[in-house]
């Protein structure tokens, strides 16, 4: 066996091949294509069809013997039977790293059992990195490349990457991230069969890479618990780890001899080595992007005391059990210069503490002065890690000037604000779409905003330790 | 007993065919690693089971004692309470009964250690990951609730520190009902020296220290055992 090369050039090739290119609209040979060119790669890409001709432009090679030299990745689109023979093509053709986009293997049947066998001996026998099988390919914004088959468009860029244990996390789950969120992404994997690339592998990657801000897993196992625990060890003081891991299995040791054994499940042992290793465990999928979309534009939470600033005593209520009883966040008392200003803004028979109901003053003074006024107030604050805002917009009260928002934020750029809304929903739609691409996340979902910071406030800690 | 005296306590166990440490040796090994145990003595007979809870003062609790003896509470080979000389004699009788002839190990004469907070610590080799430990609720409640966390050895004062605090019951440790705040760094201490033997000991696949009582604040380690791994197994 070769020795095993890294990542790099599978993140950042010079040129790609496309091994079942496909004149057919729709086509994933086709689409892949597509996507590199909408994302702006600057490499060539090489075709590969035994029928020849021109595609898109191209020449079209008729096998991967005959494609030239300096090639650092190859895309292989073909049936599950014919890859090993593609691999080993590639291979003698010098080409370093291949994502093979079929299914049809060891998630089928004993057949593609065999199969898959036969494909970890080509990439193991040859030193080719193989991504998949199984996968709808990675994605590298750095290098303006993706191989993801799934019709994409233009990936918007940013430091968030992401390593799933599924196929098609660079397809309709990139997809949803697009059209429903404004952040960006560094690198996305779909890991799919995991042959030869593992979690390990990228997460080694993706510890030293300059573009990753954020580490966010979707695991099912583990194939290298104590390598990728070392890793984690080293990163998680460095940049946020979360990870959602799936398929807890049910507790081993049946037959152990002590209590410690018996108890001892795998869930257990690994939610344990997670925590010492400063990874964030997180249990719901929908929080995968949640998360990201707070830490992407906003800094890590120093601690958990959040500045919260209300339109009303229910939210506060709400807010405050949520905390108390499934969070580890607190509402810390403010100091005596915040007290007074917020005394100065609000009716006079008011009595204000954190959090904030801004209601009072908000009837007073309008909108825009009372949420102003008592964000800023609070953001200076010295016991005040984070700030919450959730604003009440309809059209029928007139939606105020959110520019203050991204002023604050960028006045104050140690601590996250997060927004959330109650009210309109044309309104909320309108001021996330002013709000996040000028760095301020937005929550439509009250409870939302305190689980990212939740989580975000996790890896805080890892980070200072 | 230096760490010299565990690898010697060890090997003589595993050269016997021993597939754990007696309760007596088990408390030693642990001892030898910061885990604070009951005052006990060995014993053969009768006349010095009452000589060693004279020296102990009462009341004391008696046990069978021997390796490879990993239920004595389901074996009857426990009597708890014990106020008096007269009190020591007669158990002893009747846990060499139920013995029988052929129990070939001693009685251990041990201090009765008085608190109603009851926790564990224990160490299991995992197959992914080597050595983890374990601390939660002791006594019936281990099985029961289940209130446990994990750590992987070798662990850090703070990973011991954030184990206690992971529990659901963690405010046990805390100043409840009368009873005192829990000496958190002894007991950080105990978890810490357990994932050392087992770093230190590759011999050693299990440990279990249930129940580790809360005597006042200091934790004190009631029963112990360690089993170790058959010839030749590696995991």
């Amino acid at each position: 066996m070769t020795a095993k090369r890294n990542l790099k050039r599978f993140f950042a090739p010079r040129n790609v091949a496309v091994v079942g290119a496909s004149a057919t609209k729709g086509r994933p040979g086709r689409v892949v294509i597509e996507n590199m060119r909408a994302n702006g790669y600057a490499g060539n890409i090489y075709p590969v069809n035994p029928r020849g001709g021109r595609l898109l432009g191209m020449k079209v090679y008729k096998t991967i013997e005959d494609l030239p030299s300096g090639i650092d990745l190859a895309i292989v689109i073909l049936a599950a039977q014919a890859t090993p023979q593609a691999v080993r093509d590639c291979a003698a053709r010098k080409i370093g790293s291949i994502v093979l986009v079929a299914g049809g293997f060891a998630e089928v049947d004993h057949a593609g059992e065999d199969l898959q066998e036969e494909l970890a001996r080509a990439a193991h026998e040859t030193g080719v990195r193989v991504l998949g099988p199984n996968t709808a390919g990675h994605i590298s914004t750095p290098a303006d490349f993706t191989s993801s088959f799934f019709p994409l468009g233009k990936i918007p860029k940013g430091g968030i990457s992401y390593v799933a244990q599924t196929g098609n996390f660079t397809g309709a789950m990139m997809k949803h991230i697009m059209s429903a969120e404004n952040y960006g992404v560094a690198r996305c994997i779909g890991l799919g069969n995991t042959v030869d690339i593992d979690e390990t592998d990228v997460f080694e990657f993706l510890a030293t890479d300059k573009h990753t801000d954020a580490i966010f897993f979707y695991l099912e196992s583990l194939r290298r618990p104590r390598d990728f625990i070392e890793i984690a060890r080293k990163v998680t003081p460095k940049k946020p780890v979360i990870m959602l891991k799936g398929g807890a299995t049910p507790d081993g040791a049946a037959a152990a001899l002590s209590h410690t054994a018996s108890l001892g499940s795998d869930d257990r042992i690994l939610d344990g080595a997670l925590r010492q290793a400063g990874v964030v465990r997180i249990d719901e999928f929908s929080h995968l992007f949640l998360a990201a979309k707070a830490a992407a534009p906003m800094p890590v939470p120093a601690g958990n005391r959040v500045g919260f600033v209300s339109p009303s005593g229910a939210f506060i209520v709400h807010i405050s059990d949520l905390c108390r009883q499934r969070l580890n966040l607190t509402f810390p008392n403010l100091t005596k210069k915040t007290m007074d200003r917020l005394k100065e803004i609000s009716p006079p028979f008011i009595r204000l503490s954190n959090p904030v109901d801004i209601f009072p003053s908000a009837t007073v003074h309008g909108m825009e002065y009372a949420y102003r006024e008592a964000m800023e107030a609070v953001f200076k604050d010295p016991n005040v890690d984070a700030v919450v805002s959730i604003m009440i917009l309809t059209k029928e009260l007139g939606m105020p000037s959110l520019d203050f928002i991204p002023e604050l934020a960028a006045k104050y750029p140690k601590k996250p604000l997060y927004i959330s809304f109650s009210g309109d929903h044309a309104c909320n739609e309108e001021a996330k779409a002013f709000l996040e691409p000028r760095g301020v996340p937005t929550f439509p979902l009250i409870e939302d905003a305190f689980k990212a910071l939740d989580i975000l406030v996790r890896a805080g800690q890892a980070l200072k330790s | 007993m230096k760490t010299t005296g565990v690898k010697r306590l060890i090997q003589k166990a595993l050269a016997s065919g021993h597939g754990a440490l007696s309760e007596y040796d088990s408390k030693r090994l642990l001892s030898a690693y910061g885990v604070p145990v009951t005052r006990e003595k060995l014993v053969k007979t009768a006349a010095e089971a009452k000589k060693a809870a004279d020296g102990l003062g009462y009341p004391v609790v008696l046990k069978g004692c021997a390796p490879d003896l990993l239920h004595k509470t389901e074996a009857g080979l426990v009597a708890v309470g014990l106020g008096s000389a007269r009190d020591v004699t007669d158990a002893f009788k009747t846990l060499s009964g139920r013995a029988g002839p052929h129990f070939t190990g001693g009685y251990l004469v041990q201090e009765m250690v008085k608190g109603s907070r009851e926790l564990m610590i224990g160490m299991t080799r995992d197959e992914q990951f080597g050595p983890s430990v374990m601390f939660g609720l002791g006594g019936i409640f281990t099985e029961v609730l289940e209130d446990v966390s994990f750590r992987l050895a070798p662990l850090t004062l703070t990973d011991a520190r954030d184990m206690m605090n992971e529990i659901r019951a963690t405010r046990i440790l805390d100043a409840v009902r009368g009873m005192p705040r829990v000496d958190r760094a002894a007991l950080a201490r105990a978890i810490v020296g357990v994932g050392k033997a087992a770093a230190d000991n590759p011999e050693i696949a299990e440990i279990d220290i249930n129940p580790l009582i809360i005597a006042g604040a200091k934790p004190v380690a009631v029963d112990g055992l360690v089993i170790l791994k058959a010839a030749g197994e590696s995991k």
